[in-house]
């Protein structure tokens, strides 16, 4: 009897438990064996706001390769001074688990004794996932992109300064810039240089097309400096040698206007045969006209 | 007796009892594994490309990949689509230093075009420039030629060549004839021989510049992408391959980028060598290509693929020579 | 002789080929509207599937549709090359074969563009072919040519019936056999048609004109067929004597089919007294000439190209040589070879060993279609590879042969029909003949008396 009781129970207890772990076994998954990393960057833009972003993924333990971005996770990114930390904004992650904030050109940061300023992009963390932040430390910085003919040479300058305590200009030294022109696709790089005394010239090649207007956009760019970040700076100029090349491409044999000759020894051949055609029927009309003419004669 | 009787009794009703709690545990277990196996098949999975996604939950889901085509308007429609971008000559250049078979392009190009496994609009050949010589990988897809042979023969218009340099078929006019695809000389084109069920789906208009969704009875090829073109974006075979052989861009600002290189072309073509296949054609093609000189790779790694595709090579006297070896 | 009188002679003498129909005519209709039915059903199944049914696939687009379409278009061409020709020089044995040469000119011109129609992909898009016309492709310019050839050959054709349904249409006035439509239809087609001196004169002159017109038209429209093909640049094809070769094969082919024709029609209708052994004699001779220039000109495509040796030429050879091989010498040899050594001695052609060579000629002209449409797409310049293994060699499959065999009756079938309509002799031609012959007697008559 006890034993029919056990029997019993064991298979509603495996039944009930059956009917629990198909419920759990929907599209979700666990993201347990899933390392998250967290990177955060800035970028000053070319109108001199800064670009705040942070990429936050799951990096998979077994298979390196395997990296699955973190969706609609809210990340908040603050300015740190000491022990003060000062809300700058708030994003949620995209599909492609980046979150961006803009601060405009004359948003106050509390800087410390250097003059740098540091930030935190932080997820708060809840059960399942734990609190992730990074931190960055940058220099505000002002970089100019100047285009000039200097005794007929074109010329790229670039000047970058800092600022101390003041708000005086500080020139900047041994930062490496890197010189752009903006394709459909992508950017080329043209120079490469460093910014000594504040500046930097580069001479520009005269032989780029640019677009069909001849408009160059170019680019001075100080790419993942420990100090300054990412800064961007851009500037349009009419120096491209663009020129069209005129080829002839109507009436051609691939163009939908032929070449003119076709359509005239065609119009020759058929208005020829057709001409011949016509011909022949109304012949063929008067033979008939004269059969009939005969008909009625005998009955006239 | 009587006492028996009610024991008897007493032990059938306990019986009973459990038998009926048992049943209708079981009922309900039952029930309710079946509602969740209906309720699984009823929710929706998703359709078509996927992409997973982390929540801050913690859980992996899976959702629709966005459309392919992102534009900010609709489509572009056929008539419009004869019309190309404006101010722009799109020219491919293809390293084939570079190249060692990993067919990404070929992968990522069928699944955007929603092509079959075995319809490829851009084939890997393994040619050599002579017999001394050992073969190299030789990815080819459509030439877009500025004097298309193609488009010469099309009784009916439907394939076209445009300002910006790209060639298209218009699947609205063809009206399957195939003098275009016994003309070409590089075998570029291929031919929808019979109704498949992907030709149904309407749930995003047709335009020649995705050539999706295709049709029976008309001929399709490669289409430079003009799609991601608008967008800025390269094409999906020049973004899908990892080591960066396919270089891409506009011919009037000498521009090429693989997307992590970008150099200008005229350079690229004349530090390099560039050249066109079978230029004495005359069909002036606007894909060029760079010499197989100090190959990046041995050969024999691009047959680390499947039995199936190995065997489209088999008549290279070089992969004959490998299988005799026992190589492959 | 009275005209009247010898007008219902032939009458009475051709008229059971049109009324009577034996029982192996019955059995011979039944047998090829049974195949046309195979056929049709054929179609059908190629319509619901798609062209998945047939043989061809990527790197092979064109099979045998595309042959059946050169081959018949290329025997009407012949056909109206000869029929012009022959009336053009007004030689006496012109009459026999004139009416089977111009059937067989209009019959296959309307099968041919059929087979054409089998190979393109959408055909309910076909009007596209003339609201979004392009003239710079060769098939703008083959779509025109057959068209107004295919009309030019009809009118021909029906010009030379209107003599004959003149004469029938007075013969059965009278006769009450004939049944009431038989007579309707013979009253209107004739047009009112009373052999007058005028309209005689008037009625032979457009003849004339129509078939100095239609050699042109041969000529142009089978030109064209042949751009299709060697305006491409693919090797093979891209020949420069593709045209006349063309025109070559068409004419030797043609009078092949001709014969054949003759030689059925003889048998089978009697008509031994017309069709006499002098035609096929004549007709052997034809074929033996046209058999060596297209032996000349077939040599001399494959000549130049083995001896030049061009890379992709030699591709091409070694498909031709290797998979092809007995295709390619049953085609270039034999079926060259054979023709000539039967016709070059006279004492070998008989009626029916000059028959046996026709036959012989048309097989090899169809083989030489295909040899030169299928090796070339077999072997392009880039090798085929990355492409699936069924895409890579051509056959084609029963949908593809039964329809072709149904091109092949429906020729026959409506030849057939067509003899039930008007007589397979001209019966105005003979009548001409005699009048020719008598007014010639008369004037030697003359000559002697005056002597």
């Amino acid at each position: 009897m006890k034993s029919n009781l056990f029997k019993y129970t064991a298979i509603a207890a495996f039944l009930v438990a059956l009917l629990f772990s198909i419920n759990s076994n929907a599209q979700e998954k666990d993201a347990s064996n899933y390392d998250m990393s967290f990177e955060f960057k800035t970028i000053k833009q070319d109108d001199n706001t800064r670009l705040l972003e942070a990429n936050f993924n799951g990096k998979n333990t077994e298979d390196r390769k395997d990296i699955i971005p973190m969706f609609n996770a809210e990340i908040k990114f603050f300015n740190v001074l000491n022990e003060e930390e000062v809300l700058l904004g708030t994003a949620k992650t995209s599909k492609e688990g980046i979150a961006q904030i803009t601060l405009p050109e004359n948003q106050k940061y509390l800087t410390d004794e250097n003059g740098n300023i540091n930030l935190i992009a932080r997820f708060e963390g809840n059960d399942a996932v734990a609190e992730s932040s990074a931190e960055l430390i940058v220099k505000n910085i002002k970089l100019a992109l100047n285009l000039e003919e200097i005794d007929s040479v074109k010329t790229v300058l670039v000047t970058a300064f800092t600022f101390d305590e003041s708000g005086a200009e500080i020139p900047l030294e041994e930062t490496d810039v890197i010189i752009y022109v903006q394709g459909m696709f992508s950017k080329m790089k043209i120079a490469e240089g460093t910014i000594s005394e504040g500046a930097f010239e580069f001479e520009m090649p005269t032989d780029l097309p640019g677009d069909s207007k001849g408009n160059l956009t170019v680019f001075s760019i100080i790419e993942g400096n420990e100090q300054y970040g990412t800064v961007i700076q851009k500037k349009n100029i009419k120096w491209g040698v663009f020129q069209q090349k005129i080829k002839d491409t109507q009436n051609t044999l691939w163009s939908s206007a032929a070449p003119v000759w076709m359509y005239v020894v065609l119009t020759i051949l058929l208005v020829g045969v057709w001409a011949n055609y016509i011909y022949t029927i109304i012949n063929l009309f008067k033979i008939k006209k004269e059969g009939q003419d005969l008909e009625l004669e005998p009955e006239s | 007796m009587k006492k028996n009787q009610t024991e008897e009794g007493g032990t059938d009703r306990r019986k009973f009892l459990k038998l009926g709690l048992m049943t209708s545990l079981t009922a309900i277990a039952g029930a309710s594994i079946v509602t969740n196996l209906a309720a699984q098949e009823e929710e929706k999975e998703p359709e078509g490309e996927v992409i997973r996604l982390l929540t801050p939950e913690g859980k992996i889901v899976e959702v629709n990949a966005s459309n392919i085509n992102k534009y900010p308007e609709a489509l572009v429609a056929p008539a419009e689509s004869r019309i190309g971008i404006p101010d722009r000559k799109f020219v491919m250049v293809i390293d084939l230093a570079k190249c060692k078979n990993a067919r990404k392009c070929v992968e990522e190009c069928q699944k955007a075009h929603k092509l079959d496994d075995h319809q490829e609009f851009i084939k890997i050949q393994l040619i050599s420039n002579n017999e001394e010589g050992q073969p190299y990988w030789f990815p080819k897809p459509c030439f877009h030629c500025d004097e298309p042979p193609c488009v010469i023969v099309c009784p009916t218009g439907a394939t076209f060549k445009r300002d910006d340099g790209i060639v298209l078929v218009d699947n609205e006019r063809c009206i399957g004839c195939k003098f275009c695809v016994t003309s070409c000389p590089y075998s570029a084109r291929q031919f929808n021989w019979g109704h498949k069920e992907k030709f149904d789906d309407k749930s995003q208009p047709y335009s020649p510049e995705t050539g999706v969704p295709a049709a029976e009875g008309t001929v399709m090829k490669c289409d430079f992408c003009p799609d991601l073109l608008r967008q800025g974006e390269l094409p999906h075979c020049a973004k899908a391959c990892p080591m960066g052989v396919i270089y891409f861009g506009d011919k009037n600002e000498d521009i090429v980028t693989n997307g992590e290189e970008t150099v200008r072309f005229s350079q690229l073509i004349n530090d390099r060598g560039g050249y066109r296949h079978l230029e004495h054609l005359g069909t002036k093609p606007n894909v060029y290509y760079l010499p197989a000189v100090n190959r990046q790779f041995p050969l024999e790694r691009g047959f680390n693929v499947d039995e199936e595709i190995v065997e489209r090579y088999k008549d290279v006297p070089y992969v004959k020579e490998l299988k005799k070896q026992g190589k492959i | 002789m009275n005209i009247d009188t010898r007008k219902r002679e032939l009458v009475k003498e051709l008229s059971p080929m049109l009324e009577k129909s034996s029982l192996l005519s019955k059995i011979w209709i039944i047998s090829l509207v049974s195949i046309i039915l195979v056929g049709l059903y054929a179609f059908v199944l190629q319509l619901s599937n798609g062209h998945e049914v047939t043989g061809m696939r990527d790197n092979v687009v064109w099979g045998i549709y595309i042959v059946n379409f050169i081959f018949f278009v290329c025997l009407s061409y012949s056909g109206a090359f000869i029929a012009g020709v022959l009336h053009f020089f007004e030689t006496p044995l012109k009459n026999s074969i004139a009416r089977i040469v111009e059937i067989t000119t209009v019959l296959s011109l309307i099968i041919g563009p059929i087979f054409i129609l089998l190979c393109i992909g959408r055909l309910d898009r076909l009007y596209y072919l003339f609201i979004y016309s392009r003239i710079q492709s060769p098939i703008s310019w083959d779509i025109i040519a057959i068209l107004t050839d295919l009309i030019g050959c009809f009118v021909y054709l029906y010009l030379t019936f209107i003599p004959d349904l003149a004469i029938l249409r007075d013969a059965s006035k009278e006769n009450a056999e004939v049944p009431n439509w038989r007579k309707k239809m013979y009253k209107f087609l004739a047009i009112g048609y009373q052999d007058t001196p005028t309209q005689h004169e008037r009625l032979h002159k457009i003849i004339r004109i129509m078939s100095v017109m239609i050699i042109a038209m041969a000529v142009v429209a089978y030109s064209v067929l042949a751009w299709i093909f060697s305006l491409t640049v693919q090797p093979g094809w891209n020949s420069s004597i593709f045209a006349p070769y063309f025109i070559i094969s068409g004419l030797y082919s043609g009078i092949a089919v001709i014969i054949i024709a003759m030689y059925i029609i003889r048998k089978f209708y009697k008509l031994e007294k017309y069709i006499t052994k002098i035609h096929f004699v004549a007709g052997g001779v034809i074929l033996l000439i046209f058999s060596l220039l297209y032996g000349y000109f077939t040599f001399s495509e494959y000549f130049s190209r083995w001896f030049s040796h061009k890379k992709h030429d030699v591709d091409l050879l070694n498909t031709l040589f290797s998979r092809y091989f007995w295709q390619f010498i049953f085609a270039n040899y034999f079926g060259i070879l054979m023709p000539i050594a039967i016709l070059f001695f006279k004492k070998l052609r008989t009626v029916k060993l000059v028959t046996i060579a026709a036959i012989i000629s048309v097989l090899g002209i169809w083989l030489n279609k295909y040899l030169i449409v299928v090796p070339t797409l077999e072997t392009p310049y880039l090798p085929i590879q990355d492409t699936r293994a069924e895409f890579v060699h051509y056959s084609a499959t029963w949908v593809e042969y039964s329809l072709s065999l149904t091109g092949i009756a429906a020729f026959c079938l409506f030849f057939t029909l067509i003899l039930k309509f008007v007589p397979a002799i001209p019966m105005s031609g003979i009548i001409d003949l005699e009048k020719r012959k008598q007014s010639k007697r008369k004037k030697d008559n003359q000559l002697a008396t005056e002597l």
